[in-house]
């Protein structure tokens, strides 16, 4: 409801009813609020009760009561709408103003003023794609993929190889340099030398990285070309070359798949699945899975051979413009950029192999740099138009840290960005976390909480049905990290989770999802079963269908 | 509702406005999405029947707040007179007119306004009669609140509407949302629609926007409105060569100021239609099935009554109601969405591209472009019926007029006869989702129901099958017996004056079922607190207990639009099943109800009995809301439905048997676990397999004897000779209250609570025993005599007096198991003959008998501790037997 909707001024009419009963003559007076917001049968039943009217005047009196409800109801919109017309006549309101206000109102809603949409390169793309993964063609598509992939990586173990070169190099120079230090060189000179090498790697590594750079965009270009022209070849029955080379790939392949299928068997080292039901009455199944590994597993591709990495990357590949989109919560500090810790891993992991569909990382972080930098002058500005709004006293000291560095995110924020390179994963949530993390004591109102809740909102939106999440809120265990404060941080992520997703359910219907818990591989065993014992007690894991019943 | 005859299913979608993100109510709870507000609104035009409006007939909630209507459509509209390039002739202009008058003049009766007419909203059938479409839309978006495009369209909206500014231009700059228009909105766009009519050709098509609504405020200005408009469009030949009465509707519709504008109501009784209202009948609404005047009373036979016979065409399916045919569309495999995005409405783009780039800590989201697949397209798209009528070519005629006076077999004879009582063997959930299945039988509920109460007894035997969904509401109603004028009696109860249980009310009902999105709509909320305040006040003797909202739940969802047969079914249920529940002090009828379930699970499952007991784990923890709820606390609707078909046919001892089934579905989990286990098990309670617990129920309520339940805080016998009874008494066996049969001397006696609550096992009247024996003698019978023959065998009667008093004198059939020789002092079990004896006959129903009934009492606690099932006492001991005469003397052996 609209909050200036009671304020519709209300008037009191009064209705009069006369009748006759024997010898006497009666009058009933009955206040009435108008616009009328009650049942008018209901009306009429309540004064035949509480007035003690004869039924011989019931329907005499219902009739009347109606055709007054009704002629002061079309009184009113009558003087309502007059008084609209008397506002732009007396020039209250701007004619000019008010059409124009109209006619932004239709063209944005609706489609037949809409102005045409620019045809979207991405999105054509996206079809083009989505139709030929869908095809006998996707063996070829993930071949393809394949071998861009491989020659990415020869060129990576290129690179390493020479920057190790040139490291080992460097070392045997610098030992001789400190050798000769204090005889006939001085600090100054080993300083020199020192930044010799440092200029030294650095061209080096810009040198590949450009190279790298410009291979990929090759590739992609490349890749986009001719997954256009298959379609357009697949949709054009004369020319069957192309088809007939799928033909015979896709046999080939389906052998090393299942080679692979049978290989697929190494795993994770640690991975306990469950299958829960939420809701009182009504009640959603969704999966749960714990798992130990790095963050960066979900991200990264198997080697040659695994035959597992192929599988996965069609599953992938198959779902990247579907509605069952995987996401993956990658915990960062409030700098956007991707130059230290696990941001500069994650970078490393995501150029490993070309992205044919979307922007590079470094492209994606621009824009969402620019994108912050657009919400927080949004933000500020809306923030001085209403100066009274309440606020809550730690935006204070957030405001503050705000004007310092606006292009830092805060904690409890996020970024998204989207890939089609990775291995199990399309949609990276970059959620903002401080040092809070480490502490004992962390509360459901936690930013980092409410930005998890946050996520699960955009995957309900988006689509996105299968979510990892650290369940410790951290990617790396730590000395103050003990099996207590492990304990007490996997109860609560695990409790907000579950009242997040009851909540889910009325956001999207109950939608069936997986969210994956993840914990860092550094935990030991023994705490990993102690955290999947945690689990079933604290979300109800449905009860095994026994198929052959006693009964 | 209307046969579909040659009309068509239509969808149109479009997009609820999304709610800003995290906002609560007032109530601190989330507000609710607009979609859920208006899928609340959108039912009460699902009763609006009327020949000149197309029938509302469904809608439904998609991804992202997306909503589809399903209504009747045609293809024809207006807009296909234009496409002929000259003008209407003005006797047909007259026509339409007054057809859309008509329609508009019921809209008003009802409190709606179109507002949104424009040529192809107004479409023509078959006949060339006009049908108004999307009538509804301004109502259901509560007057364009909770959407984002504005309703109208341009070129017809009313001087006064634009000046009061559209919804969602309003924020910023006009500051109020813009007031309802009135019925008198609509006229003027009718002005505008025959001005194009008598023209020809369209107006103010190639013009912008905001010049065009400039256009029509300044209208206001002009002396001669429709002068002005054809001079502005070069008709003015046409116009001025109309005859008179044409122009002079004209005018009094394109009035600018709204004061002086007829109603369509007002203009209906002009004097232009002098000629044109004769053709016309006004439109009778037809009397509904709850009422107090007589259904038949306009009914008029042709001379000729093989002239009802007339075979027109051989399809029968447009003759049933456009409900029905859209259900059975949905069944036969129709997907609303599918048929939109086949056609090119719902586009939407793959959720990967749409993501935003950056989400602030309080949700909200940058960096998303704004979707055009979110636009409104509000074309209809036809709903193709080939699928269902392939689906169904083979169903005979008869199938959709079966015979009723038939009682032998309802199905129809044909040749699919094989096939669908092969369908009735098949689980519940596919015999739903069967097309032709359901059919059938909702051709035969319609048809029976259309007879009730006359029918009564066969919609009772027809229930016993299984009930429809669609018709499940009025299925219900007619098997509570509901009868009578309830709309009358339903708007004489005073709903409005507070009382002390309003708050109570309020606080429940947005805590009641809300996962469904009817009852979670602001609609299905007053509605709730309608029917329970209307129930609370109607029934001054007893009071709201928290489970009265689940209660009213499953009744106000099937009768959403008809608040008094929810009031009235309710009102029906709660004396059947829940009598006395909702006293103020109700402790005294809970207790006994709760020992006797308690009983009840001893004389089932011992086993499970015992290790309850031994944990603590009495009924009095987790089975109140069970009953006081009739489980509605703890399933689901679309459970409790099914679960409810069945407890409708039983009497009121079958809840007992479904909460042992239930136990009995737990009972592994339940053996297994301690007390503290338990209980968190009861308080999020598991999925049940509510078929299973059904078919469990009815199993159990077989094998006890009517006696066991009994409870002296039942509802009292009716008195008899009510108006009720004169069509039939209630034709189940199974469904005889034992309440309802004449006392007599064999009758259970009511006991003490304390008393009630020493015994493990339940009693059995004298009368049950002499009935299950069969025993002969005089006429004790008071159950007819139609049971299975199989009874015999599954009892058998246990005398454990002394073998000196059996000798005496025994009931024909018993076997003597002296106390003492089987249990020892301590309750152990002792090897005797006796013992080997009983232990043969274990698993039949076991009824002790004894002269002292404190042992009998004690006998059977201690077969329930060795966990034999069901174990009786017969209520009173041997005494009562003795005046019977059917006790015998064995012959003394030679």
């Amino acid at each position: 409801m609209r909050k200036n909707k009671g304020k519709t001024n209300t008037t009191e009419k009064e209705f009069v009813f006369e009748y006759k009963a024997g010898r006497n003559h009666c009058v009933l007076k009955v206040p009435l609020q108008f616009p009328i917001q009650e049942n008018v049968s209901d009306l009429h039943g309540r004064l035949m009760l509480l007035h003690k009217i004869p039924c011989f005047v019931e329907n005499e009196l219902k009739s009347r009561l109606l055709a007054f409800i009704e002629r002061e109801t079309l009184e009113d919109y009558d003087r309502d709408a007059e008084a609209a017309l008397q506002r732009l006549t007396s020039g209250e309101v701007d004619i000019n103003k008010l059409t124009n206000l109209w006619a932004k109102a239709y063209t944005e809603t609706t489609l037949e003023h809409a102005r045409p949409e620019e045809p979207s390169w991405d999105e054509d793309f996206a079809d083009v794609y989505h139709e030929l993964i869908h095809s006998p063609a996707s063996e070829t598509l993930l071949n393809l993929e394949h071998n861009y992939y491989v020659s990415v990586s020869e060129l990576i173990s290129e690179r390493d190889m020479e920057l190790k070169k040139l490291q080992e190099r460097q070392a045997v120079e610098m030992d001789k340099v400190m050798q000769e230090l204090g005889k006939t060189l001085t600090d100054h000179d080993v300083n020199t030398v020192a930044a010799q090498h440092f200029d030294a790697q650095q061209v080096l590594e810009n040198k590949w990285a450009s190279e790298l750079k410009q291979v990929t965009g090759i590739q992609k270009q490349e890749y986009q070309e001719w997954v256009i022209k298959l379609h357009q070849d697949l949709h054009n029955p004369n020319n069957s070359t192309i088809n007939e080379e799928i033909k015979v790939q896709s046999g080939q392949l389906a052998e090393a798949g299942e080679m692979g299928a049978r290989l697929f068997e190494e795993q994770r080292q640690l991975e306990e699945s469950f299958t829960i039901h939420l809701g009182a009455q009504l009640k959603t199944m969704h999966n749960l899975r714990l798992v130990r590994a790095n963050v960066l597993d979900f991200c990264k591709h198997r080697r040659h051979g695994s035959g597992g990495a192929k599988l996965r990357r069609l599953q992938t590949a198959l779902s990247l413009y579907s509605v069952s989109l995987c996401g993956l919560v990658l915990l960062v500090d409030n700098r956007v950029n991707s130059y230290s810790g696990i941001k500069r891993d994650f970078a490393t992991v995501s150029k490993e192999c070309t992205d044919f569909h979307f922007p590079r990382l470094s492209e994606q972080l621009e824009v969402v740099q620019q994108v912050v930098l657009y919400a927080r002058a949004q933000r500020s500005s809306k923030q001085r138009e209403q100066p009274e709004m309440p606020r809550n006293g730690s935006s204070d000291d957030k405001s503050k840290n705000l004007e310092r560095n606006s292009s830092n995110i805060l904690p409890g924020e996020f970024y998204i960005t989207r890939h089609s390179n990775l291995s199990e994963v399309h949609i990276v949530f970059h959620l903002c976390v401080d040092d809070n993390m480490r502490s004992g004591n962390l509360t459901a109102r936690d930013p980092a909480i409410m930005g998890l809740r946050n996520i699960l909102k955009v995957c309900c939106t988006h689509d996105i049905t299968t979510i990892t999440i650290p369940l410790l809120l951290v990617h790396d265990m730590s000395e103050e990290m003990t099996i207590p404060w492990c304990l007490k941080r996997a109860e609560l992520v695990f409790k907000c989770v579950k009242g997040f997703m009851m909540e889910m359910a009325s956001w999207d219907g109950g939608i069936s999802r997986t969210v994956q818990f993840l914990v860092p591989q550094s935990i030991s065993e023994e705490m990993f079963y102690q955290l999947s014992n945690m689990l079933p007690q604290i979300f109800r894991v449905s009860s095994t269908l026994t198929l052959t019943s006693k009964r | 509702m209307q046969p579909l005859r040659d009309a068509e299913l239509g969808a149109f979608t479009f997009f609820a406005s999304p709610l800003p993100h995290d906002v609560c109510g007032s109530n601190g709870l989330p507000l609710t999405p607009n979609s859920i507000k208006i899928l609340g609104r959108f039912q009460i035009l699902k009763t609006i029947t009327h020949p000149r409006l197309c029938q509302y007939v469904d809608i439904s909630r998609g991804k992202h707040e997306r909503l589809v209507v399903v209504a009747e459509h045609y293809e024809h509209n207006l807009k296909d007179l234009f496409k002929q390039d000259k003008p209407v002739s003005s006797e047909k202009v007259l026509q339409i007119a007054y057809e859309m008058l008509e329609g508009l003049a019921f809209m008003n009766k009802h409190g709606l306004v179109h507002r949104a007419l424009s040529p192809h909203n107004v479409l023509l059938d078959c006949k060339g009669k006009v049908k108004l479409a999307k009538f509804g839309l301004y109502h259901m978006t509560d007057h364009g609140a909770d959407v984002d495009f504005p309703i109208g369209y341009p070129s017809y909206l009313p001087p006064e509407v634009i000046a009061q500014g559209s919804f969602h231009s309003s924020e910023g700059s006009l500051g109020e949302p813009p007031l309802p228009s009135g019925p008198k909105a609509d006229v003027w766009s009718l002005g505008v629609l025959l001005f194009e009519l008598c023209a020809g050709r369209q107006l103010l098509q190639n013009i912008e926007i905001s010049e065009r609504l400039k256009f029509i405020i300044t209208l206001g200005c002009m002396d001669d409105i429709v002068t002005v408009l054809a001079e502005e469009h070069g008709c003015l030949d046409i116009i001025k060569e109309l005859p008179e009465n044409v122009m002079a509707l004209l005018r009094k519709c394109l009035t600018f100021l709204p004061s002086k504008r007829p109603t369509p109501a007002e203009l209906l009784e002009d004097i232009v239609f002098e000629g044109v209202s004769c053709l016309y009948t006004p439109y009778q609404i037809p009397v509904s099935l709850f009422s107090s005047s007589l259904r038949c009373a306009h009914l008029e036979l042709p001379e000729d009554i093989n002239e009802l016979c007339k075979v027109d065409e051989e399809d029968y399916l447009s003759e049933r109601s456009v409900d029905e045919v859209y259900h059975l569309w949905c069944l036969a495999g129709g997907d609303l969405e599918k048929e939109l995005t086949n056609k090119g409405i719902i586009q939407s783009k793959p959720p990967v591209c749409t993501l935003p780039n950056f989400i602030l800590e309080d949700g909200e989201s940058f960096g998303q472009s704004r979707d055009r697949s979110f636009l409104l397209d509000d074309t209809t798209v036809t709903l193709s019926l080939c699928q269902l009528k392939n689906r169904l070519k083979d169903v005979a005629g008869e199938a959709y007029y079966p015979l009723l006076e038939d009682e032998q077999s309802s199905l129809p004879q044909s040749n699919s006869n094989n096939e669908l009582s092969a369908a009735v063997s098949l689980p519940l959930i596919i015999r739903e989702r069967d097309t032709e299945y359901q059919l059938t039988r909702i051709v035969l509920f319609d048809r029976l129901l259309k007879a009730y109460p006359y029918k009564k007894n066969q919609i009772w035997k027809e229930a016993r099958v299984d009930i429809p969904p669609l018709l499940r509401g009025l299925a219900w109603a007619a098997l509570l017996g509901v009868e009578g004028d309830i709309q009358a009696k339903y708007d004489g109860i005073d709903k409005d004056t507070p009382i002390p249980t309003d708050r109570q009310i309020e606080v429940d009902i947005p805590r009641c079922h809300q996962y469904d999105e009817l009852l979670s709509s602001p609609q299905g909320h007053i509605k709730f607190r309608r029917v329970l305040k209307a129930w609370v006040v109607s029934h001054p003797d007893l009071v709201y207990w928290q489970g009265l909202d689940s209660l009213c739940a499953p009744f106000l969802y099937l009768n959403f639009n008809n608040e008094a047969l929810a009031y009235a079914c309710m009102s029906a249920f709660i004396p059947k099943y829940l009598y006395n529940f909702f006293l103020k002090d109700n402790s005294h009828v809970i207790q006994e109800y709760l020992t006797v379930f308690s009983q009840m699970i001893a004389f089932h499952d011992p086993e499970l009995s015992n290790h309850l007991n031994e944990i603590g784990f009495i009924p009095d923890l987790y089975a109140i809301p069970w009953f006081l709820t009739m489980f509605t606390h703890v399933f689901p609707l679309h459970k409790i439905f099914h679960l409810w078909d069945t407890l409708l046919l039983g009497n009121s001892s079958f809840p007992f048997c479904i909460g042992v089934a239930i136990l009995q579905q737990l009972r592994d989990r339940l053996l297994a676990n301690g007390f503290n286990e338990c209980i968190l098990l009861f308080s999020d309670l598991p999925e049940i397999d509510i078929e299973r617990c059904v078919r469990e129920s009815i199993n159990l309520f077989c094998w006890t004897p009517k006696s066991a339940t009994y409870r002296q805080h039942a509802q009292p016998p009716k008195p008899t000779g009510d108006s009720s009874s004169s069509f039939g008494k209630n034709p189940a066996y199974y469904s005889a209250e034992y309440q309802d049969l004449p006392n007599t001397d064999l009758s259970r006696e009511p006991l003490k609570l304390s008393e009630l609550k020493a015994e493990i096992s339940p009693r059995i009247s004298a009368e049950d025993l002499i009935d299950l024996c069969e025993l002969t003698g005089p006429a004790h019978f008071k159950t007819p005599v139609k049971r299975p023959k199989t009874v015999k065998t599954k009892i058998v009667a246990v005398d454990i007096r002394s073998s000196e008093d059996f000798n005496r004198g025994h009931i024909p059939g018993s076997i003597n198991v002296p106390y003492s020789s089987v249990f020892g002092p301590d309750g152990e079990m002792l090897q005797s003959p006796g013992t080997n004896a009983l232990t043969s006959y274990k698993g039949r129903v076991i009824v002790v008998l004894s002269n002292i009934m404190k042992n009998a009492a004690t006998f059977a606690a201690h077969l329930v501790k060795v966990n034999y099932p069901r174990v009786c006492v017969l209520d009173g001991g041997m005494n009562k037997m003795k005046p019977t005469g059917l006790l015998t003397v064995p012959s003394p052996q030679i």
